[in-house]
């Protein structure tokens, strides 16, 4: 029990991190459909930046170019080519989809063994991980989990007390008055996408290079998505987007050990799909919904 | 600008897109030390080496067809069902139950047409459902249509793992269904079946139900403009259910085809990547009949290649999502120059009609 909740942390944490990139720049009014193919390619530089320099730090620095290069292309269509942002991120998740898998094919050729890196060490944190139960399932996480704690509380801070801040949130809610202030829209919606795909390529090689230690096409298999969801159903708020991001890790990790213990007729694909479930159900029931008046929509300035 | 020469415009652009995007997804090869443009020849030699192998094109396009116009029809109305994998599988799962109890015991063309309805149906409800949740409780089609297709592949994997495996048990796979429960072939020589008709025969419908009927226009315009259509006593949360409805139908019943017409059993992760394929497809041919016609054909002639190109040469497979990709990316970026261009050329225009006054 104390393990399966350990595992839920560790599982929300890339869930968290996306979540709050997405929080971010959909406050400024972009929805990052491409997130899905930010993770994937996250995790794909980031477990071949990993493989090849045996380093993690190095690995998680190539997930993180890997993550901005997806959301510049992203970006740059979207925000000044006007693109439709559901159309484009559609395309982008399909051209990394493509991409990750051409070139793991032309970096490694086709392995008969699958290839392996040492996946993040937990790291006990000093005094704190003797506390019983607690200290188990809080203290004993990897360095990742610890900072993405900090950065909630952060972004929470840098959204509602800086004047960043408040200028995040008028570019999603009235960008022409972003704009008479003399503050260029594009330019804050361009970097707060960038900021989501540099979190995502993190969370995206938490996967590959944090848990596993290696990479596979399915690696995400949605996981992108349900860091969008968990943005939208923690009302575009960072600390409620970690509540949200906990119940699916949990989801998530009940579902890796109902599946490790095999089955017969019980359903146990039920336990995988649970996230999915819980994403449909909760979209269906909540109803107050606080979303950016210009979510989704492009600047167009009046001449 | 008359009708016809933005047709035109539209389709060069969209030709630039595509030899874009096939030449930048080829230049990639010389890092695996492959020769692109001899692989560009082979690719393009091997679609058309023998009948067989053109008949496969029309093959891989059938199901492509449907999903493309299971994207489309819900496009022109506003709404994104990116779920067309989920009711594909839900298709395929209801016809090959229907096949699989069915067969043998009652007239082969019933058993048929039995399957026909239910994956369609099978497909449709689903796509309601989406649209209810949309309708009634405003939950975002997009999100919901997107995790509905992980919790069916799920669902897919429990079924042919207990009710539906075959009795040998040894794969994730449904037994084979009867040869007189297939869609017959309908070109000698070839796999071309009947469903490849029935796909372009549903393109036809989709075009004349869009364009030429009261329906259609409904549909369209609460894409326009929701509030519009109101006024006009169009019921935008009806007409939301009704059109995802057709949208999952089409998806349904490209999965009755794949089951009844092409694998003969349902075998899991059938067709991964139909549904997406479909999204680009609908894209490239702008969610337009027509255009999915002929952009879903050049697909499966790529996918046909693209398979052969992968058995007799080094070069992987999966160049055909990287092409698919990059045509994407550039067919939509293609739209924002064409856009520029226009804009830039009415300016002038203005600039000298002003001077002339």
């Amino acid at each position: 029990m104390i393990k399966l909740l350990a595992n839920a942390l560790f599982m929300s944490t890339p869930l968290i991190l996306g979540a709050c990139g997405e929080v971010v720049a959909e406050r400024t009014g972009m929805m990052v459909t491409a997130v899905e193919g930010i993770f994937l390619f996250g995790a794909w530089g980031g477990f071949v930046g990993a493989y090849f320099t045996k380093s993690l730090l190095l690995g998680f620095l190539a997930a993180i170019a890997c993550g901005v290069l997806v959301a510049l292309l992203y970006a740059v269509t979207t925000i000044h080519m006007q693109q439709n942002q559901v159309v484009m991120g559609t395309a982008v998740n399909i051209l990394m989809t493509g991409i990750c898998e051409f070139f793991y094919r032309v970096i490694f050729g086709t392995p008969l063994e699958p290839l392996t890196v040492k996946p993040l060490p937990v790291l006990p944190v000093p005094l704190l991980a003797d506390i019983p139960v607690l200290g188990t399932i809080l203290f004993r996480q990897n360095l990742i989990t610890y900072l993405t704690w900090i950065l909630v509380p952060a972004v929470l801070f840098l959204l509602y007390k800086t004047s960043l801040g408040l200028t995040l949130r008028s570019t999603g809610e009235n960008p022409e008055a972003v704009d008479v202030a003399g503050i260029r829209v594009n330019r804050v919606r361009l970097l707060a996408v960038l900021f989501a795909g540099i979190l995502g390529g993190i969370a995206g090689a938490y996967y590959s290079i944090g848990d596993i230690g290696m990479y596979t096409t399915s690696i995400i298999s949605g996981r992108g998505w349900i860091a969008f969801a968990i943005c939208f159903l923690g009302n575009w708020n960072p600390l409620l987007a970690l509540g949200a991001g906990v119940v699916f890790g949990t989801s998530d990790a009940v579902g890796v050990y109902v599946k490790s213990l095999g089955s017969g007729f019980f359903p146990s694909e039920l336990f995988t799909a649970l996230p999915y479930i819980l994403t449909i159900l909760l979209t269906v029931v909540r109803r107050r919904f606080n979303a950016p008046a210009k979510l989704g929509t492009a600047y167009v300035k009046e001449h | 600008m008359t009708r016809k020469t933005r047709a035109a415009e539209a389709f060069l652009s969209t030709f630039l897109a595509i030899t874009a995007g096939l030449l930048l997804s080829f230049a990639f090869l010389p890092f695996m030390g492959i020769h692109p443009l001899s692989s560009l020849g082979l690719l393009f030699s091997s679609m058309f080496s023998d009948r067989y192998t053109i008949g496969t094109i029309f093959v891989k396009a059938a199901p492509l067809i449907l999903t493309a116009l299971s994207f489309a029809i819900a496009y022109r109305s506003n709404l994104f069902n990116i779920g067309a994998q989920g009711q594909f599988y839900i298709g395929a799962i209801c016809a090959v139950s229907v096949t699989l109890g069915l067969q043998n015991r009652i007239p082969a063309f019933l058993v048929i047409l039995l399957a026909g309805l239910a994956g369609s149906l099978g497909g449709g409800a689903v796509g309601a459902l989406i649209g209810l949740l949309k309708a009634k409780y405003h939950a975002n089609e997009f999100l919901v249509s997107m995790m509905s297709t992980y919790v069916i592949a799920e669902l897919m994997d429990y079924l042919l793992r207990t009710f539906l495996r075959e009795k040998a048990k040894d794969y994730l796979q449904t037994d084979s269904i009867d040869p007189s429960a297939w869609l017959p072939v309908i070109v000698g020589k070839t796999s071309v079946h009947l469903g490849v008709v029935l796909a372009v025969a549903a393109a036809l419908l989709v075009w004349v139900l869009l364009f030429k009927t009261q329906a259609g226009f409904r549909i369209r315009a609460v894409g326009l403009n929701a509030e519009a259509a109101r006024m006009c006593g169009i019921r935008p949360e009806t007409q939301c259910i009704l059109t995802l409805f057709i949208s999952g139908l089409l998806a349904g019943f490209a999965g009755f085809i794949e089951v009844n017409g092409m694998q003969h059993m349902l075998i899991t992760g059938l067709d991964a990547d139909v549904g997406s394929y479909g999204i680009g497809i609908a894209i490239l041919g702008s969610a337009n009949p027509i255009g999915i016609l002929f952009a879903s054909v050049l697909f499966g002639a790529l996918k046909t290649g693209g398979t052969t190109l992968g058995q007799v040469s080094n070069v992987p497979a999966s160049i055909i999502d990287l092409m698919e990709g990059f045509v994407m990316i550039f067919v939509l970026i293609s739209y924002f120059v064409r856009h520029k261009i226009s804009l830039s050329k009415t300016k002038r225009l203005l600039g000298k009609a002003v001077k002339h006054d």
